[in-house]
């Protein structure tokens, strides 16, 4: 064999023995069971039951009917059809209302005024009010889309009766002659599971994957302090190989639970799943890559000890739950925190993913993510080349330095 | 007496000697609030982009892609020429929404034909997707009215009495303490105190479990004349007063500094974070009593304090989960410390509304002291278990 092709051949057993031997660790440790199976396999059902009534219903309102007449009857019953609203009893005053809000008895009070029977008499507008309690944003959202139903219904119906009797005839009576239609896309039902979970799926696979590969990491870091600087049971191999090779060694493990993930979970609940499973798959595959290179750089740097991990990754998921733009768009982030979510596999993956799996895109739509993923790959790995360059070439120094191998640490303790 | 000062000596050097505590009690939680406060400093993310696809091109078409654009909620971005350009366009997430005007738009509404204004909005966002939503419904509406009012005063009704043929009710809807829909407001107030709820649990059953993994839990009880309440007591004291302080530092940061409604007193709110502080320490406890192996304590703290978002009931409403699931809302310090929020900083109704909470909050230091019972044995014969 020729030079190049035996470096080739050499480098690909190297790769396959990191792999064997990750793939050994990963099977044989309860934590990493925990982290690469346990905790995609539940996470993804525990969340999609919490949010799977999808949408608030028949919130608790308070009437106070200042009118008492049959029109403010009528308008009260309309607002208690809509599946928004339950109407739960009259109050005889504002301040008893405020005492049923203030006991959580309603989280909305509904003011018709005195005049409000009169005025629609007359000819003249009325004006109703409603408070709505703001402790929960969708209770809001609930309301205001009911109030406007049964404003513009109610307001029809006044209307013609109101030309009727001013004897105009013709077409505006009834039907406007512009009429609308609005079409909700992704979530047709504007659920709130079919919202937030396949944003959540995709952060589940990453997080949970980053928490493995750093609990990994620092058990070794662990097991090469006990013995004075080398794990045992690290394979020798070069830098580029013991990444490849681990990295292929997770994939095995998160290959299945995307196809389990992404597709049979929104399948499981009838979440909006619209996607193909040859557009999503391929997609994230660049996720799981990136975010195993991110990972051991954050080992490298931060996880001494194989139960920090805990300490260091888990509360990132809320961070990068706010970075992935599921509650606060992205187009709105200040250019800082933009450029932060940009460094973070999975505020694409959950872009990308969303749009295909529930707007059905394919690859080419979602190429700019799909690219940006694969760039993040590139530049973790250089990252984590030069991180494991650095801490090599210094562990040789030490080595020559003291003439005692024992003596020798891996990199500075940083946390 | 001069066990538990010795203990609390013990504790401080243990606390000083590693940076992980400074990062775990002090730079996550107070880098998250000020990562909060920053990110949602807009409040609500207006200026959705969204386009037009207008097939009429006719005055009437181009005035009410003028006032569409006029709208503060949506900002129009593009002009596309068919509804499969803006589906792309939404795919590729460049839109969130798209309002589509028929040919022979103008034409037929004017000679009674009627016509019909289409809108799409992208719901896998919730926010831009609703608020695109709302913008074209009123526009919808608004170009409608717009005719008829035209068509009314051509024939002859005055102008006033047409606007009211239009629009006979009118329903105010107030959002109550948060007229703007501030979106920090809403979630700054929830996700930073519940931040700082998964660190103190972390930190609680590190600090506990690690004298187990390390054997030094011998040490740590002998300190303390033997005494496990004691030791627990002594250990956590020191981080409470660091967590007290964080916990300051959140409050001034949202009620001071970002002027996010304190509708009641300061007290109220200032005891609510005291109590808050020590129910998760004793939440913490309870759990590392329970299962006294580091790892997998960490994991259960880990696993309760991030379901703890959700399950808390911050968005979606406790009371329209199912049962068994929100139930164990109740289970969390969180949860009441919400409550309490609500009660006395957003809605301002007075201590008595929310007594239960307060009395909530002190239910788990008492449930951690029976339960370091169990914790004893686990620090006299200190196993990892891996």
């Amino acid at each position: 064999m020729t030079g190049p092709l035996r470096y080739m051949a050499r480098w690909v057993s190297e790769v396959a023995h990191v792999w064997k031997r990750e793939l050994r660790l990963m099977f044989t440790d309860i934590g990493i069971i925990l982290f690469f199976f346990v905790l995609p396999l539940a996470y993804p059902l525990v969340y999609t039951l919490i949010y799977n009534p999808e949408v608030v219903n028949d919130i608790a309102v308070a009437v106070v009917d200042n009118s008492r007449t049959s029109q403010s009857r009528d308008l009260v019953r309309q607002l208690d059809a809509t599946p928004a609203i339950d109407v739960v009893g009259y109050a005889s005053s504002l301040s008893e209302a405020k005492r049923w809000h203030a006991e959580k008895r309603c989280y909305g009070v509904l003011v018709i005024p005195e005049s409000y029977a009169r005025n629609l008499g007359r000819g003249e507008q009325s004006t109703v009010e409603f408070y709505s309690d703001m402790s929960l944003l969708i209770r809001f959202r609930s309301f205001l889309s009911a109030l406007t139903d049964v404003q513009l219904a109610t307001g029809a119906k006044i209307r013609s009766e109101l030309m009727a009797s001013a004897g105009v005839s013709g077409s505006m009576g009834g039907g406007a002659p512009i009429s609308n239609q609005a079409f909700f896309l992704g979530d047709t039902e504007q659920g709130f599971a079919s919202f937030v979970i396949p944003g959540i799926l995709v952060l589940i696979l990453q997080q949970s994957l980053i928490l493995g590969v750093t609990m990994l990491a620092g058990t070794s870091t662990e097991r090469s302090l006990r013995n004075g600087g080398t794990d045992p049971l690290e394979v020798p191999a070069g830098i580029t190989a013991t990444a490849v090779g681990k990295t292929l060694a997770y994939l095995v493990t998160y290959i299945p639970m995307a196809v389990y993930a992404l597709h049979y979970v929104p399948m499981i609940f009838s979440l909006p799943h619209i996607g193909s499973m040859t557009q999503y798959l391929p997609f994230i595959l660049p996720m799981f890559i990136a975010s195993s290179f991110l990972g051991m750089i954050i080992a490298r740097l931060m996880v001494r000890e194989r139960e920090m991990a805990f300490m260091v990754v888990v509360f990132t998921s809320v961070v990068f739950l706010f970075l992935s733009g599921l509650t606060w768009p992205r187009y709105a982030m200040s250019p800082f925190w933009y450029w932060v979510g940009n460094c973070i596999p999975a505020v694409w993956g959950v872009e990308g993913f969303i749009r295909i799996n529930s707007n059905g895109a394919d690859l080419s739509a979602v190429s700019h993510p799909y690219l940006m993923m694969w760039l993040q790959c590139v530049v973790y790995f250089v990252i984590y080349w030069a991180l494991m360059k650095w801490t090599r070439r210094r562990q040789v120094v030490a080595a020559v330095s003291q003439k005692d191998i024992s003596a020798t640490e891996l990199p500075s303790e940083t946390v | 007496m001069s066990g538990l000062y010795n203990s609390i000596r013990r504790e401080l050097r243990q606390l000083g000697s590693r940076r992980l505590y400074l990062w775990a009690m002090v730079l996550v939680p107070v880098g998250m609030a000020l990562f909060f406060v920053s990110l949602l400093s807009e409040g609500l993310p207006e200026r959705v982009p969204t386009a037009i696809v207008d097939l009429d091109n006719s005055s009437l078409s181009h005035r009410v892609s003028r006032s569409l654009n006029s709208q503060q909620n949506v900002a129009v971005t593009m002009n596309l020429d068919s509804y499969h350009d803006a589906m792309r366009k939404i795919q590729e997430g460049e839109i969130f929404g798209f309002f589509y005007i028929p040919r022979n738009f103008e034409e037929d509404a004017l000679n009674g034909t009627g016509t019909t204004i289409t809108y799409y909005t992208n719901m896998t966002y919730f926010v831009p997707g609703t608020l695109a939503y709302k913008a074209f419904k009123s526009m919808a509406v608004m170009a409608s009215g717009g005719i008829v009012q035209t068509q009314l005063t051509g024939m002859g009704v005055p102008e006033e009495v047409a606007g009211v043929v239009l629009q006979p009710v009118v329903i105010d809807a107030h959002g109550l303490h948060n007229p703007w829909l501030n979106y920090s407001i809403y979630l700054s107030n929830s996700f930073i105190p519940c931040l700082l709820e998964l660190m103190i649990m972390l930190v609680t059953a590190w600090s506990i479990c690690h004298e187990i993994k390390t054997g030094g839990s011998v040490q740590w009880l002998a300190c303390a004349d033997g005494s496990m309440l004691k030791a627990v007591v002594a250990k956590l004291l020191p981080q409470t007063v660091v967590f007290l302080a964080v916990s300051l530092f959140m409050q001034v940061l949202l009620f001071r500094y970002c002027h996010f409604p304190l509708n009641g007193s300061w007290s109220a709110m200032l005891l609510a974070g005291f109590l808050f502080v020590i129910a998760c320490q004793s939440f913490g406890v309870i759990l590392a009593s329970a299962v006294p192996n580091l790892r997998l304590a960490l994991s259960v703290c880990s696993l309760i304090g991030i379901l703890a978002f959700s399950v808390a009931g911050f968005s979606f409403p406790v009371e329209k989960m199912y049962g068994a699931i929100g139930i164990f809302s109740y289970v969390l310090p969180i949860r009441y410390y919400f409550l309490i929020y609500i009660d006395q900083a957003l809605n301002g109704v007075g201590f008595y509304y929310s007594r239960v909470y307060y009395a909530a909050l002190l239910v788990f230091p008492l449930v951690a002291a029976v339960m370091t019972l169990n914790l004893k044995r686990f620090c006299q014969r200190p196993v990892y278990i891996r």
